[in-house]
């Protein structure tokens, strides 16, 4: 994302945050809403689109993943942003540094709120959990076996 | 850049009351997740089970899960809850089901909420069990 979109955009308000990976998203999430933010998870473009469609809920500013799956990546997300809600601001983040990066500039914004940590936490922090991922994963895999041959899962 | 002192960690590791939302409608999901987060209770949105098995992998501490049982990914609700509460045995549990509670959740959940629920009875249900020790069971 141009540091010069993020310059612009409005102080406070709302923010849409997609993105497909969860351990992303709830890190970033998190970081916008300790930063004075109202922020509304969508897990990808369609979700974002639904809530889009609300005329009763306000979105200041959606901040997008590039690569997505589902229906539209982000770069349709912010074609069809502009077209229909050019109210709306848009930021597209494809990695995670540009993600935590655009984050600590909307947090800069925030002249009322204190930063609450610095972005490298936030980047150190989506690091670790998506380490940290691998330390369940095989005591997860043989309890959905037990459960699929249980017929729990039916 | 400013340099500003780090007030504190982030507050999902530090929360003893973290709760895993499941639920594949987002507006369900965000009016849940906003009421739950308004008693101050720290919230995971997961969109789907595959979703909430990846946090489930992490170190992320979760008191309790809360999903909706049919959702359109390759787990349903149920078989997420059955492979949470074999991995993490204090976990509390919630779910939601537009259909009728079947016998398969005897013995499983700690709560049974039909579609649709009444946000104010979910979330009064949600912080009683929190409030409530942790289960020992295995």
């Amino acid at each position: 994302m141009p540091e010069s979109d993020a310059e612009q955009l409005k102080v406070a308000g709302t923010i849409l945050v997609v993105d497909d990976e969860i351990l992303i998203r709830l890190v970033i999430a998190e970081y916008l809403r300790d930063c004075g933010y109202k922020v509304i998870e969508a897990a990808q473009a369609d979700e974002a689109l639904l809530v889009l469609g609300q005329s009763e809920r306000s979105v200041d500013v959606v901040f997008t993943d590039v690569e997505m799956s589902g229906s539209m990546d982000g770069f349709a997300l912010a074609r069809w942003v502009r077209a229909n809600r050019p109210d709306v601001d848009v930021v597209l983040a494809g990695s995670i540094h540009r993600s935590v990066q655009a984050a600590s500039d909307l947090c800069d914004q925030q002249d009322h709120v204190p930063k609450p940590y610095e972005p490298h936490s936030v980047r150190d922090r989506i690091y670790r959990l998506l380490a940290s991922r691998g330390s369940r994963k095989r005591d997860l895999q043989s309890a959905l076996e037990e459960a699929h041959a249980g017929g729990g899962a039916s | 850049m400013v340099s500003v002192e780090i007030a504190r960690e982030p507050r999902l590791e530090e929360s003893q009351r973290t709760v895993l939302v499941v639920e594949d409608e987002i507006l369900i999901r965000l009016m849940i997740a906003d009421a739950l987060r308004s008693q101050g209770i720290a919230v995971i949105e997961a969109s789907n089970a595959d979703e909430a098995l990846h946090v489930l992998q992490s170190a992320l501490p979760i008191q309790l899960l809360l999903t909706d049982i049919h959702m359109p990914s390759a787990l349903d609700g149920l078989a997420l809850a059955h492979a949470a509460r074999a991995t993490r045995p204090g976990l509390k549990l919630i779910v939601a089901s537009s259909q009728p509670a079947g016998n398969e959740l005897a013995g499983l959940a700690d709560a049974f909420f039909a579609k649709p629920f009444v946000l104010t009875t979910m979330v009064e249900r949600v912080r009683s069990l929190l409030a409530e020790p942790q289960h020992a069971r295995e």
